[in-house]
Parts: structure tokens; C-alpha cells; sequence
């Protein structure tokens, strides 16, 4: 995925940062467990923020050290919750082979080779998870023809394609049978889908004009020198804003609280944090979370 | 019915003072307003029911006046984040309106793109349908024209506001951006010094 859904870990404290670092860990086990040891790869920073809401709502679960690929020696603290992790793990494989299908499609025959490898690779695991989530992986397939569509008709709305994107996200939310539970959680994902696809489409403006590819910025706004305005700059930031407050919104009516501090964070802080980075064109997709240090383990500055 | 004490998140031994403290910041927080035209209303509903429900519960529990004067008391059209149409010539516009209270929003558009004129009730309820959808530039454009249209419109420049950023009142103040206070920062020194320099006479 994109790795734009991640916390401000220099805001929080030791306790919630090991939590935050336990379900990451516990998504990368469980990936390894279903899907075999190259789908371990496939674990992102967006996924562990799907699983926490999803676990939001239960109680808190055990952690146990476990064996760490990245760590030739040494364990690490991952949570155990096979259910919770069961279906993550399926909607994290689904989302990455339609990605990886996606680009398949987009680039050209050469350079789309690295792409069609390792969609072959996946394509086991995408069967698996496909058999355990059919509907969503129907869903996707849906959503991103109509986000194709859109892209080759050249859209200007950057609603309807970021729309197509959300109710992709949304809809790792929709086998929940609780009403109460899943109408918040697809109001959160909905925004988050929002937000993802809008930095990612601020992130690549740059390239796209230099490649003359779609993006839908490039149709809505004036964009001089692969860059918007200092104005509509300012307008993208306000819809991010709006986002944030409809997903902090539906958060606060979340039944159980077993990750709100680290939910709020990722919504309130992370959001706009990232978006931030991303207008500034220092967003680092790959720049590691585990280095940053938590709040309680900096002295002075609580920004 | 849940426990109410695990409801206003307050412990058993809590004094009254620690419950009423409690009982206002659930209220502030999930306060209808917070919630107007959002298309969870209804779940801000009844958690506030919840919660009055819980105070109530505790106050008569303890002995003390369960009438908290300084308490939401409910009720009202604003309390089910609902709409209600007040005027205007087009009748079709109150049952747009139905259509999108009750969250039918394919039906109220479809009843909307029927409507022979298009006045500022008309990108208003345009706005709203697309705010529901969660298609926010779309909504704002919409609103934007409403109060072009009818600039006298409270209603319109709420929901105007609602969709041009900002920081909404349930986002604890522990969260608020770093970058937004220097901007405050800084305005404020900017009109402290305009005063001292006498921009205020």
C-alpha cells in the first residue's frame, strides 16, 4: 500500500508506541502464518491502522515474543489475535495484488515486467484470501474498472476517482454485522481511502506532468511547473481538514476505546502530519517509524 | 441498560462534582452540533440519550436533583441532526430533504435534478446530498454558490463552514496542529503590535 496512515510516534507515549509496534508485528506474523513467508513483505503501516480499529472494539489482546524475520537474532512483541488478524491479512493481500495488477496495467510492457513477476508470485495467496473475503475482492476488481474508466475518460473530479478508492478501503469494514460498529468504521475508512488517494495524487503531480499520465489534480487545477498554487494548496489542506473531522468524528462513536490514544493520533496528528510532508515534497513513503523515538523518551518539546 | 458509571467513564466512589465534570465533556463532546449534517447523527443521537440517561440514572441513585440546569436537555429539531425545510416556493425541496434525513440519497438526487429552477435551496440541498456522499469539493462548490445566492442564509454558511476545514469542537485540545497555533501566534502579535503602534483608535 502507500504507508501515508501512520502515527506521530514522537507523540506517543512508550506504552501506546509498543502497542502500535505489537499489531504491526502481529499483521507481519499472521501474513507469514496464512500466506507463506514472502507475504510478510506485504505488511504496511495502513493495514496495522485497519487492524486497530477493527480491535478497537474488543478487549485488549495478549502479545508474545516472536521470531523476527528482519532480526537474524532476537524476538519481538507481536499482539495475537488470529480473528481480527485473519481478516487484515486477507484484505491486505487483496489490496496488494490489485495494486500490483494496477500497475501491470498502467506501465508498458517492459517496465511493467517487475509488476507481472510478482503478481505471480502473490497470485496463490490472492486466491486464498479471495476465498475467505469473496466479496470484497469483488469489490475491488469493481471499484478499480470504475476508477479506469474515469481515468481514461480524464476526469477532473477528484471526488468521483477518490471515491472509487474509498469505497475500496471502506470495504474492509463491510462483513462486520454490528451496525453500530460498522458505520463508524466505514465512515473512518471512507475518509481514510480519501486521504490516501489525494496524497498520493499530490505526491505524484510532479511526475505525472513530467510523464503526461493521469492525475486527477492535474484536471481540477491549474498546475504550473508539476506543482499547484499556493492557494489551491491551501484548499487541498481544507479538504484533508474536513476529512479528518468526519473520520475523528465517527471515531468518537466507535464503540470500546482498547486503542483510541493511538487511533486519535494516527487521525488527528498523522494525517495532517503526513499531508504536510507530502506538500512540502518531503514525504518518505520508505522512512522507517522504529527509528523515531516515543513522547515519554524525549525530553522538552510535546509538539 | 449498561452500567451508567461505565457509560459517563467515571468510577463508583466518583464525587458528584467529578460526575457533573464528566457528564458536560460527554455532552460537549457528542452535542448535536458537532453532528449537524453528518450522516452518523443518528448514532450522536443515542449516545446522548445514553449518557442522559446514565446522569439521570446516577443522580436519582445518589439522592441528589437529577434536573442539571447546566445539562443538554434534549429534544428539538437540531437534536437528530435532521432537516427541516422553512421556506420557499418548491415543495419538492421538503421531500429532498426528507429523502436525505432519511439517508436516501440516490432518491433525493434524483428528485433534486428534477427541480425546474436552481436557487440557492437548490445547490444548498446539491451540497448536502454530495457532503453525505463524503464528496467534499463538490459539496464546498455547491455551498459556496447557495451563499453567493442567498448571502443572508445561516444554514447555508454553517454548512459552508463545515466543509472548509477547521477544527471541530470534539477534537480535544491535546491534538491541535502545532503549525495552526504559530498562525494564531503569530496574528495575535501582529495585532497586539498593531494596537501599540495605535491601529486601534
Amino acid at each position: 500500500m502507500f504507508g501515508y496512515v501512520r502515527p506521530r510516534g514522537d507523540l506517543l507515549e512508550k506504552e501506546e508506541f509498543a502497542a502500535y509496534r505489537a499489531a504491526y508485528c502481529g499483521l507481519c506474523r499472521a501474513l507469514g502464518k496464512q500466506y507463506g513467508f514472502r507475504a510478510r513483505f506485504l505488511v504496511n503501516y495502513d493495514m496495522t491502522f485497519l487492524y486497530l480499529l477493527r480491535a478497537s472494539a474488543a478487549a485488549p489482546c495478549e502479545t508474545a515474543l516472536c521470531w523476527c524475520p528482519a532480526r537474524v537474532c532476537g524476538r519481538k512483541r507481536c499482539t495475537l489475535d488470529p480473528e481480527s488478524f485473519g481478516t487484515v491479512a486477507a484484505c491486505t493481500v487483496i489490496l496488494s495484488y490489485e495494486k500490483l495488477r494496477d500497475n501491470v496495467r498502467d506501465e508498458g510492457l517492459f517496465k511493467s515486467l517487475p509488476y507481472r513477476c510478482l503478481s505471480v508470485l502473490f497470485r496463490r495467496a490472492y486466491r486464498k484470501a479471495s476465498r475467505r473475503l469473496p466479496d470484497f475482492a469483488a469489490l475491488c476488481a469493481g471499484q478499480l474498472s470504475a476508477l479506469h474508466e474515469l481515468e481514461a475518460a480524464r476526469s477532473p473530479s477528484i471526488d468521483a476517482t477518490a471515491d472509487s478508492f474509498a469505497r475500496i478501503v471502506s470495504g474492509c469494514a463491510a462483513d462486520i454485522q454490528d451496525t453500530g460498529l460498522r458505520r463508524p468504521m466505514e465512515q473512518i475508512l471512507y475518509h481514510t481511502g480519501r486521504f490516501l488517494y489525494l496524497a498520493d495524487a499530490l505526491d505524484d503531480l510532479k511526475q505525472d506532468c513530467d510523464k503526461d499520465t493521469y492525475n486527477p489534480l492535474r484536471y481540477r487545477f491549474q498546475v504550473i511547473d508539476g506543482a499547484l498554487s499556493a492557494e489551491d494548496l491551501d484548499y487541498m489542506t481544507q479538504l484533508i481538514d474536513s476529512s479528518v473531522n468526519l473520520a475523528g468524528a465517527a471515531l468518537e462513536l466507535m464503540p470500546g476505546k482498547a486503542y483510541g490514544k493511538l487511533l486519535e493520533n494516527i487521525i488527528y496528528l498523522g494525517f495532517p502530519a503526513v499531508f504536510f510532508a507530502v506538500k512540502a515534497g518531503k514525504f518518505q513513503a520508505k522512512a522507517s517509524l522504529w527509528k523515531k523515538k516515543p513522547k515519554s523518551e524525549t525530553t522538552g518539546d510535546t509538539k | 441498560m449498561k452500567d451508567p458509571y461505565e457509560v459517563l467513564g467515571v468510577s463508583r466512589t466518583a464525587s458528584d462534582s467529578e460526575i457533573k465534570a464528566a457528564y458536560r465533556e460527554l455532552v460537549k463532546k457528542y452535542h448535536p452540533d458537532n453532528y449537524a449534517n453528518n450522516p452518523l447523527a443518528d448514532l450522536a443521537s443515542e449516545k446522548m440519550k445514553e449518557i442522559n440517561e446514565a446522569y439521570d440514572a446516577i443522580t436519582r441513585s445518589r439522592g441528589t436533583s437529577g434536573s442539571y440546569q447546566g445539562g443538554y436537555q434534549g429534544g428539538g429539531q437540531q437534536s437528530s441532526g435532521s432537516y427541516s425545510y422553512g421556506g420557499g416556493s418548491n415543495s419538492s425541496y421538503a421531500q429532498v430533504r426528507a429523502y436525505i434525513n432519511a439517508n436516501q440519497l440516490d432518491a433525493a438526487d434524483a428528485l433534486l435534478n428534477t427541480a425546474p429552477n436552481r436557487d440557492g435551496e437548490w445547490y444548498f440541498l446539491k451540497g448536502t446530498i454530495a457532503y453525505r456522499r463524503g464528496w467534499l469539493d463538490e459539496a464546498r462548490q455547491h455551498y459556496q454558490t447557495a451563499c453567493a445566492m442567498v448571502p443572508s442564509n445561516y444554514e447555508y454558511q454553517n454548512a459552508l463552514r463545515s466543509v472548509q476545514g477547521g477544527y471541530t469542537p470534539y477534537r480535544q485540545t491535546s491534538y491541535q496542529r502545532s503549525d495552526m497555533d504559530d498562525a494564531c501566534n503569530l496574528c495575535n502579535t501582529l495585532l497586539c503590535l498593531n494596537c501599540l503602534c495605535g491601529g486601534c483608535r
